[in-house]
């Protein structure tokens, strides 16, 4: 083989690889593209169909985990959004769900599971008002589980 | 040849897009010129195209029978430019020979590149997608037909030359 001529068919074998490489390179760029608009319809769908809200359970003890902006469904009950942060046993009541056991912390003598919502206007805790399983959420609510001796 | 191009499509139609067809429609050319290659070419579309149990399209067949034809007129053009040179004399340890059979495997990688192009983008076109798109979308084929066609290229063509030249020149009886 003549020089010249080596290296000309030594840049065509080079011009096949690059080929094979622009390939590779534009099918997983177009792959990826394809996967991330399915990601931001998917974050979007999530977006319509979750509300953040945000949840404290105080375990009586000085223990207190918060579980901020934590998506749930949208007119989650708080039993159902307690549901989704910790393990919950319940026993349903004439007035609704009791819940007895958050995290498999409770059952002592006078203590109770006492659920709150944050009250934005007296910035304070009020009661909840019916049954944990009664209440919807709204988006952004914040509600706490307190385990409280009476 | 068309009859040994078109039993291969079918003996490997089971595997997408990796045939023996584009070799011997080159060799087709190779050893017969530009217008028998062409004519191999297209008649093995022709038949292999319209008889196939993956579907007929008109706009495609035209596509492909073009496109194929490629393969025999660049045969043809190769053998008239001495590309190969004397095959007859070579030798499995000559590194001649494997220098020919890399050039063998490019431009087989070559043609195989410009043909899935075009008919890529004429099966976009014909079903409705963007020529870009359907480049796209046909890479994973394109793909497994340029490689596989480099080695086929590669390791089939000069040996595939010698032992044709030898049938014709010495009559397969007396081999």
């Amino acid at each position: 083989m003549s020089g010249r001529s080596g290296w000309m068919w030594v840049s065509f074998g080079l011009l096949c690889l690059l080929a094979v490489a622009v390939y590779f390179a534009a099918y997983y760029y177009n792959e990826s593209a394809s996967y991330k608009r399915l990601y931001e319809r998917a974050a979007a769908d999530l977006k319509r169909l979750t509300m953040p809200v945000n949840i404290l359970i105080d375990y009586g003890n000085g223990t207190e985990v918060w579980y901020n902006d934590t998506l749930v469904p949208r007119e989650s009950t708080v039993l159902r959004v307690t549901e989704i942060v910790a393990e919950v046993d319940y026993i349903i009541g004439e007035y609704g769900a009791f819940v007895t056991h958050i995290n498999g912390v409770g059952g002592e003598t006078n203590k109770y599971w006492i659920w709150y919502i944050w009250n934005s206007t007296e910035n304070s805790w009020s009661w909840g008002p019916v049954a944990c399983d009664r209440f919807i959420l709204q988006e952004g609510d914040i509600i706490a589980w307190r385990y409280e001796q009476y | 040849m068309t009859a040994i191009s078109v039993i291969s499509s079918y003996a490997m139609i089971g595997i997408p897009n990796v045939s023996l067809m584009d070799l011997f429609v080159f060799i087709s050319g190779y050893l017969m010129g530009f217008i028998p290659g062409v004519l191999v070419g297209v008649l093995t579309w022709l038949v292999y195209g319209t008889l196939n149990p993956l579907g007929f399209n008109l706009v495609i067949l035209v596509a492909t029978c073009l496109g194929e034809s490629l393969y025999g007129f660049v045969g043809g053009l190769s053998a008239r430019s001495g590309l190969g040179g004397d095959l007859s004399s070579a030798r499995v340890r000559d590194k001649a020979l494997w220098w020919v059979n890399l050039k063998f495997g490019i431009i087989g990688f070559f043609l195989t590149f410009v043909y899935d192009l075009f008919t890529n983008i004429v099966s976009g076109l014909t079903v409705g997608i963007p020529p870009f798109m359907a480049i796209i979308q046909g890479i994973p084929f394109a793909v497994a037909h340029e490689v596989s066609n480099f080695f086929f290229f590669f390791f089939g063509c000069s040996a595939l030359v010698m032992s044709i030249k030898k049938i014709l020149l010495k009559g397969g009886e007396n081999l």
